[in-house]
């Protein structure tokens, strides 16, 4: 069990890992706009290639 | 196939029957914009922007060669100074885009400006309608973009951020980091307490023990002292301005809390709090940046209006030549072009030429004032159809329309302001529990010295006013998020405490009781050769051409159909062009003979008169019921109106309004307001132009017209996003129920709090049950609060 004192800190080290990137972010005002972020996930970037290569079918 | 345009949804005219091709199939467009921007849209590979967006798009209006040279004149290094920061060799400059809707927008708007040569970076904000870009000069010009997205049917503007918007943003993004901080540790330290509480029960080695406590020591650590900062700090600013406030027993109970758990660990004894104070802090915080964050999109929709004022003006030189510069470089005595259409940019005197202008954002009044030589004109007026020349005789602080700000500025802090509740109960609650506690400590100190330090930590840990301090934040927020729903922006946090409290109501007329447009209220045929639909119809198409208010009773009339040639706008008479070979006008009724009447517009075919319109500007559908349904609650309701004619009486009467003062300058209705607060009222100032908005802050409570004029928007606490008046008695259920919820939450939390305190105080109250009665009083207040989500 006494792993436990080697554990606990090193997922402290994560906890602070994260806490990291969560400023980066905030800064990089990531959190400003909750709804578009939410929606790009839907939006198919190639969708030019996608018609060029239909256009050739 | 739907019978509206494939773009932005509107009805299809009859007569223009273009057509855009999506998905093999043919869907119809409303009129040339559209189907342009359609077609681009399409033919880029953008076409998911239909698939997904969730708003319809606003209609298209191609740009006039005028309006390109303005854009272009965005490129000059002077006028930029105003707008754009440099990072490295990037520029970068911050748009508000007229029309983004939803996240469909956004995306669009990004993927075709990142398709142009040298765009670096594009950040839409879809809630704050502004894009940030990112660009390389020596690659692409900033009129090229802006034309670009123009194509894509979005106008856009550069927005200069003001020192107050900056710093909101930056609260907010504070707000963002401890909350997360917040939320990230509870999560630790709870994993940990929950290990404790089992091994509680069911022993846990010493040791281990001891090592979580220190573990939960660390991780809680940068809660309270980063993320309960706000609650210390707020607590010191109230003690310093002699008030006890919400803060202060909120700050106690969680760095008493923290204190002692801390001593706890350190000396091995006693109970430890970690777990509860870190999830308090979090609850609490979600609380307030909630609030924080829908008066935050309320001032962020306000303020993101384009500018007043020009950035450029077209200054005449000796030479006769005429030259864009920065509206900012000009000086007294400059003289100035302003084209039909163009905001003034100065106070000046007209030196040529004639025109009339809109000056219904400083007056609220539609009808546009005709201007000769030797008129004085205003700056962040409109002109509406002629071209002038002005000389300019002020600028800057001095024009009017400075003057109207400075007043507004110099209410704001005379402005009345009543006791809010929280504060009340505040200074009571805060009173008793340090007494109390004191008396606790007091007590047991002659009995047992040892206990009397834990047992009175546990007293203000028992009574930590969680339910307390989330009775009000959780019901306002709840409140304010139902009205963001029905089209009410709440600006300022006292509006659901001041409108309960609310006596009379004073409205402004055109704009406000009406809807300060004009529409056709009467149609008279004077010859047998011509109907009243044709004569509609030969209206319509003559004053789509035109910018004058009285064309906009038009509109619905536009058939939309290029049969017109010859158009020309005549300075002072009307419009006038060619239809099926016959010269039609439409415009003053002494335009061609000596022809009398009362009519506002005639029509004339072949000099002529025809047909006569009678234009007048509509009450609003919901103005009547409002003003009985505000009698019958025992509020008055009084008219305040800078129109000097007859007519504000004449409305007043027929809407049975208790009083009326007409031809009011911004001042006068400041004094009227002024001398019922005095008298004791409380005050509700409805208002659209800028002339209102000195009375917004002297009122206690003021509310906009989405469709008034920017500023007063800005002045004011609640706008009404729909522009109607209906919102006003909905407004006020909901404050009325949102007064009585927070009364329910806090005889809640004081009877959880009242009935704990004595037993804490005896020494009764185990750790674990101060946490669960903690966690219930609270989880019950938020319940309640979230029932006015469903109003």
């Amino acid at each position: 069990m006494s792993i436990i004192y080697v554990l606990i800190p090193i997922a402290i080290l994560f906890v602070l890992i994260a806490i990291g990137i969560f400023f980066w972010a905030v800064r990089d005002e990531q959190f400003s706009d909750l709804e578009k972020q939410g929606h790009s996930i839907l939006f198919d970037d190639d969708k030019e290639q996608h018609k060029k290569a239909n256009e050739r079918d | 196939m739907s019978q509206s345009c494939f773009h932005c949804l509107e009805p299809i005219p009859s007569g223009f029957d273009g057509q855009v091709t999506y998905e093999h199939e043919q869907h119809p467009v409303c009129c040339i914009g559209c189907q342009a921007v359609a077609e681009h849209i399409i033919a880029e590979g953008m076409s998911d922007y239909y698939k997904f967006r969730t708003v319809k798009a606003g209609k298209v209006e191609s740009l006039v060669p005028d309006q390109l040279k303005i854009i272009e004149s965005y490129d000059n290094d002077a006028i930029q100074e105003d707008f754009i920061s440099h990072q490295g060799s990037l520029n970068e400059v911050l748009l508000s885009v007229e029309g983004i809707s939803c996240a469909a927008c956004a995306w669009l708007i990004e993927k075709q400006l990142l398709a142009l040569n040298g765009v670096a970076r594009v950040d839409v904000n879809t809630s704050t309608h502004r894009a940030m870009i990112l660009w390389d000069p020596s690659l692409i010009k900033l009129s090229e973009m802006i034309a670009s997205l123009h194509s894509i049917g979005y106008k856009t503007y550069p927005f200069q951020a003001d020192e107050e918007a900056s710093q909101k943003q930056a609260v907010a993004k504070a707000y963002v980091r401890r909350l997360g901080v917040a939320g990230i540790m509870t999560m630790q330290v709870m994993m940990f307490a929950f290990a404790m509480y089992f091994g509680m029960f069911s022993g846990m080695d010493e040791n281990f023990e001891e090592y979580f406590r220190w573990i939960s020591f660390v991780l809680a650590t940068p809660v309270i002292l980063y993320s309960a900062l706000p609650f210390l700090s707020n607590a010191i600013k109230g003690l310093k301005a002699k008030q006890l406030n919400m803060d202060l027993p909120v700050s106690m109970a969680i760095f008493g809390a923290y204190v002692a758990s801390s001593y706890a660990t350190i000396m091995h004894t006693g109970e430890v709090y970690f777990e509860s104070i870190c999830m308090f802090t979090f609850l609490l915080l979600l609380g307030k940046y909630l609030e924080f964050r829908a008066r935050l999109k309320a001032s962020e929709f306000t303020a993101n209006l384009h500018k007043l004022l020009p950035l450029t003006a077209r200054k005449l030189l000796e030479s006769g030549e005429e030259l864009i510069i920065a509206a900012k470089q000009l000086a007294l005595g400059d003289r100035i072009l302003v084209k039909a259409g163009e905001t003034i940019p100065a106070d000046g005197l007209v030196i040529e030429g004639k025109t009339s202008v809109d000056e219904s954002m400083m007056t609220g009044e539609h009808l546009p004032v005709s201007k000769i030589v030797g008129n004085q004109v205003f700056a962040g007026t409109n002109n509406h159809d002629g071209v002038i020349t002005i000389e300019i005789n002020q600028l800057g602080q001095n024009t009017l329309i400075n003057q109207i700000i400075r007043l507004q500025h110099s209410a704001l802090t005379k402005r009345p302001k009543l006791v809010e509740v929280t504060d009340k109960v505040a200074q009571w609650f805060v009173a008793s529990l340090l007494l109390f506690a004191t008396a606790t400590a007091i007590g047991w100190y002659p009995i047992s010295p040892d206990k009397a330090f834990w047992i009175t930590i546990s007293v203000l840990v028992a009574t930590c006013p969680c339910a307390l301090s989330l009775a009000i934040p959780t019901a306002l927020t709840c409140a304010v998020a139902n009205l963001t729903k029905k089209g009410i922006l709440i600006k300022e946090a006292h509006v659901l405490e001041t409108l309960p409290k609310v006596t009379r109501f004073a409205f402004d007329k055109t704009g406000t009781l009406t809807e300060g447009r004009f529409t056709i209220t009467d149609v008279v045929t004077l010859s047998d050769s011509y109907d009243k639909e044709t004569c509609l119809k030969f209206a319509g198409q003559l004053e789509h051409f035109s910018e004058h208010p009285i064309a906009k009773a038009f509109e619905d009339y536009f058939p939309n159909s290029r049969a017109l040639d010859k158009v020309e706008v005549r300075s002072g008479y009307g419009i006038q062009g060619v239809i099926q070979n016959l010269n039609i006008a439409i415009g003053k009724p002494s335009w061609f003979e000596n022809y009398e009447s009362e009519a506002q517009a005639v029509l004339f075919i072949d000099s002529k008169p025809v047909c006569e319109f009678k234009l007048s500007d509509k009450v609003r559908n919901s103005a009547n019921q409002v003003i009985a349904q505000l009698k019958s609650q025992g509020v008055t309701s009084h008219m305040l109106t800078g129109d000097s004619s007859n007519s504000g009486r004449l409305l007043a009467t027929q809407l049975k309004m208790d009083s009326v003062q007409s031809a009011c300058t911004p001042k006068d209705k400041q004094s009227y307001v002024d001398d019922w607060a005095s008298k004791g009222e409380v005050v509700a100032m409805v208002g659209d132009g800028i002339n209102d908005s000195p009375v917004f802050n002297s009122a206690h409570l003021s509310l906009a017209m989405e469709t008034g004029a920017d500023i007063s928007k800005n002045a004011a606490d609640v706008v009404l996003l729909r522009s109607d008046l209906v919102a006003i008695p909905a407004l006020i259920t909901v404050a009325k129920k949102t007064k009585q919820i927070v009364r329910q939450n806090l005889a809640l939390s004081l009877i959880y709090n009242g009935s704990i305190l004595p037993l804490a105080a005896l020494g009764m109250v185990e750790p674990w049950q101060a946490v669960i009665g903690m966690s219930a009083s609270s989880i019950i207040v938020i319940c309640n609060s979230l029932r006015l989500l469903k109003l």
